[in-house]
């Protein structure tokens, strides 16, 4: 799938306080038209239905923030990052601004898969003492409620500090359990206020 | 007054648990927010979110306000079913997007009003925004409200509802009265006062103005209005932008996150349609036709995709394959956007030949459907409602388009329409089987079973305005009747043919048509439930047919009554420049079944709009050339 003759861009930015709370769609459709926006040389599929050749990370909940979402371009031209990434951030709302590019190799893993691990900072109202969290979350797939166990996604506890936790999830070929999901049948001793992604990595 | 602050604190939570979060949310790329502004106006949409967020009268509008120094114009939109329930439930009102203000906070309130289903969706606007419900209960802390667009040409059944009506082209008309709104609340003149001196105002409407005669006393006056005071106008005559043609077709707008309608960049190319079919309104409103230059469009469709990122430019207006540089402005931005991925589309296909090339020079490889508007199915009908389209037009379409690979067409007819016979109906099934005969002909012997011909059918309702606004519709049975027959009488398989049941077309058809009485059967029908009246989900047909009994209106007899046309109508009072008389001749002309010629391509047909109004028709070039009808 990779052009050999094509610049692959890495762009990293952040989602936050109203935005939150647009779908994955939503954020795709946004990030096509800030690369527009921004001018830059962006490659176009051949065929039927020509289309910007952009990929994006794994999906965030509508509801969860984050300070390192990932989408990768595809340029036919070289362009400086720093030029780069004064265009997109120029054509950025402040609540999804891009925060930093840089060039992958072509045959770089995609965004999608590449961060199976994702660590979550949950905020709640009050100090968090201890969070109780359930060993199985059932979940409703294709209209058939699902049980999943907690331990099979969770690779890292939920680490308690000041008023949240920090913990992480792992994504797995045959699904995921989503954040929100996972907090909403956690015990924390307050209400929740906010839950974003602070960390992708491998 | 209610303070202008922000409700999102109160908000977020509802918000947080709606059905689509997006919908609420502000900060769209492209929208304008002017909290130093000391005059405020929210322009209200009265649908949901991705109904009203491309309507291009809120954009237009909320530009224009936004221009004007010290004054600032927000959007609003009645919120989603689920989210005007737990609006109510919280006790909070409905608010702006920009600021997310109540808006009963704003110094007036702009409700656009697109089609006669909106009518108790406003009622629902009003409610939950906490402000009277009629004019008449509005106090001094309340904002103005003011209505336009298409349905204020028969403003009546809404006019208890508003304090005024804009009649025409909003663009310099709004900007005028709310200065003048401004300007005497600052020098502390009271409700009344304002209300007197808007009236005076060209294309101002204010109904409290006025005393609403019996239907014999307004048959005997000629108008059933008369004004209760010196400066008020007998007569309110619609306004037309004349900077219309050298204004910039770069129009700016807000680039939404959730999926609309029409989430595309739309470039207006030209205003007004001069072809005159006898039952359209809009062919009657926006006149006279207005074109924009290649010149203009072409570099204004390269700026606005620029500014929003839009991967597809649409050249609207209700005709643009008229528009005398077509051809020119399809090629020069084809050269403009190849590589780009960037999509050009024509909203709507002229029915001919060259109405196909057009539609092939934005095509590309992708070739979908293409969809013509023949409306009748015989010679003779097409002649009486002045469609001016032959077969030989339709079946070179169909020629050149299956040619060209186009291998879907939808083909829109209307039923019902004035002077219509069983031999209509049938001529409509031999239209699209002979239609499909070509198609299969024009493809290669092994894509024939690929072609596929649909007929789509809706119920004529008459509109106010149109020189069919005398003729009643048919009833649902008789609807019922020639359906089938048209079923019947279609022999391929293949062809399908659509009908929606047109319940909703009854209200559409007493809302287009009714005087002020109008107004108790929609506050009824929505106090019984009624909102959302054009999603199919939501329509309550019962709600509806109880309030007609409440308030003592027979639909089906408002619906279907037949007049002739000397015969006064409770819209005489507002002029869309096409005079009452000219309207009387077409429709003799269309029982004769002659044909009216379009003014931008043959002779004056003396509609009167030019008499008028201080604008002409404006052509970039001459019309005619490459496709002349």
């Amino acid at each position: 799938m990779s052009d050999p003759r094509l610049f692959r861009l890495r762009a990293t930015f952040i989602e936050q306080g109203r935005l939150a709370l647009l779908s994955h769609l939503e954020v795709a459709h946004t990030l096509e038209r800030t690369v527009r926006r921004a001018g830059l040389p962006y490659a176009v599929s051949q065929g039927f239905s020509p289309h910007m050749k952009i990929a994006f990370g794994a999906a965030l909940p509508v509801g969860v923030g984050s300070t390192c979402e990932i989408f990768d371009l595809q340029l036919t031209e070289y362009v400086a990052l720093d030029a780069a990434l004064q265009a997109l951030q120029k054509a950025s709302a402040a609540d999804l601004m891009v925060q930093d590019c840089r060039y992958i190799e072509p045959r770089a893993a995609a965004a999608s898969v590449a961060f199976p691990f994702s660590t979550y900072r949950v905020e709640c109202a009050d100090p968090v003492e201890e969070v109780q969290v359930p060993a199985s979350v059932t979940v409703v797939r294709k209209k058939k409620p699902k049980e999943l166990l907690v331990a099979d996604y969770l690779a890292e506890p939920f680490a308690v500090d000041g008023c949240g936790a920090t913990f992480t999830l792992e994504a797995k070929p045959t699904g995921s359990l989503r954040p929100d999901v996972l907090c909403g049948c956690c015990e924390f001793g307050s209400p929740v206020v906010s839950i974003t992604r602070i960390a992708q990595h491998a | 007054m209610a303070a202008f602050e922000s409700l999102w604190e109160e908000l977020a939570p509802l918000v947080a648990k709606a059905e689509r979060p997006s919908r609420y949310i502000n900060g769209e790329w492209g929208c304008v927010y002017k909290p130093e502004a000391d005059f405020r106006l929210c322009m209200v949409y009265p649908d949901t979110y991705e109904l009203g967020q491309a309507n291009q009268a809120l954009r237009i509008l909320v530009n224009r306000v936004n221009a004007c120094e010290g004054m600032a114009a927000e959007r609003g939109f009645l919120p989603a079913a689920d989210m005007c329930d737990a609006l109510r439930e919280a006790g909070l009102p409905l608010c702006s997007i920009e600021s997310c203000a109540p808006l009963r906070a704003f110094d007036a309130v702009g409700i656009t009003l697109p089609h006669e289903l909106a009518a108790t969706n406003i009622l629902e606007a009003l409610d939950l925004a906490g402000i009277p419900l009629h004019s008449a209960d509005r106090g001094e802390d309340d904002p103005f409200v003011i209505g336009g667009g298409p349905c204020a040409f028969n403003p009546e059944p809404y006019a208890p509802f508003f304090d005024a009506f804009n009649v025409g082209e909003g663009e310099e008309m709004l900007p005028e009265g709310l200065g003048l709104i401004r300007a005497l609340r600052r020098q502390g003149a009271a409700r009344p006062e304002v209300l007197r001196a808007l009236a005076a105002l060209p294309g101002w409407y204010v109904p409290s103005l006025y005393e609403v005669l019996d239907e014999d006393a307004a048959q005997q006056a000629g108008s059933w209005l008369s004004p209760l005071a010196e400066g008020v106008p007998p007569v309110v005559v619609k306004q037309v932008y004349g900077g219309f043609a050298d204004s910039p077709a770069w129009e700016p707008c807000i680039v939404p996150y959730a999926e609309v309608v029409h989430d595309r960049l739309n470039v207006e190319v030209l205003r007004g349609c001069a072809r005159g079919c006898r039952f359209c309104q809009a062919g009657m409103m926006y006149r006279p036709v207005r074109e924009r230059s290649a010149d203009n469009i072409v570099e204004s469709v390269m700026e606005g995709l620029a500014a929003t990122g839009y991967d597809e430019v649409s050249l609207t207006s209700l005709s643009s394959t008229d528009h005398s540089q077509i051809a020119e402005i399809l090629a020069r931005l084809n050269e403009r956007l190849a590589g780009t991925g960037v999509r050009i589309s024509l909203p709507s296909q002229r029915l001919d030949a060259f109405g196909v090339d057009m539609a092939g020079l934005v095509a590309g490889q992708k070739k979908g459907g293409l969809t013509f508007a023949p409306e009748a199915g015989t010679q003779r009908l097409r002649d009486a409602i002045n469609k001016n389209v032959t077969e030989e037009d339709l079946f070179g379409a169909i020629d050149a388009a299956f040619a060209a690979g186009w291998r879907r067409c939808k083909l829109y007819f209307m039923i019902g329409l004035p002077t219509e016979t069983d031999e209509d109906v049938k001529g409509i099934a031999s239209l699209v089987s002979r239609a499909y005969d070509r198609a299969r002909k024009a493809v290669p012997p092994d894509q024939k079973g690929s072609v596929q011909i649909s007929a789509s059918v809706a119920l004529f309702v008459p509109k106010a305005q149109t020189p069919f606004q005398w003729d009643g519709q048919i009833s649902p049975a008789e609807a019922a009747r020639r359906v089938s027959l048209l079923r019947r009488s279609v022999k391929y398989k293949a062809v399908t043919v659509n009908w929606h049941e047109p319940k909703t077309s009854l209200i559409e058809a007493v809302m287009s048509r009714c005087g002020r009485e109008g107004a108790k059967l929609v506050e009824e029908a929505w106090r019984r439930g009624a909102r959302f009246d054009a999603w199919t989900e939501h329509f309550d047909e019962q709600a509806w047919a109880d309030a007609a009994q409440a308030v003592g209106i027979d639909l089906e007899a408002a619906a279907q009554r037949s007049l002739p046309s000397s015969y006064v109508m409770p819209w005489s009072h507002i002029s869309c420049g096409a005079s009452s008389e000219w309207l009387a001749a077409e429709r003799a002309r269309a029982a004769e079944g002659r044909l009216t010629d379009d003014c931008t391509f043959g002779p004056c047909s003396s509609c009167g709009i030019c008499f008028d109004l201080p604008v002409r028709n404006q052509l970039a070039a001459p019309r005619g050339k490459g496709g002349a009808r």
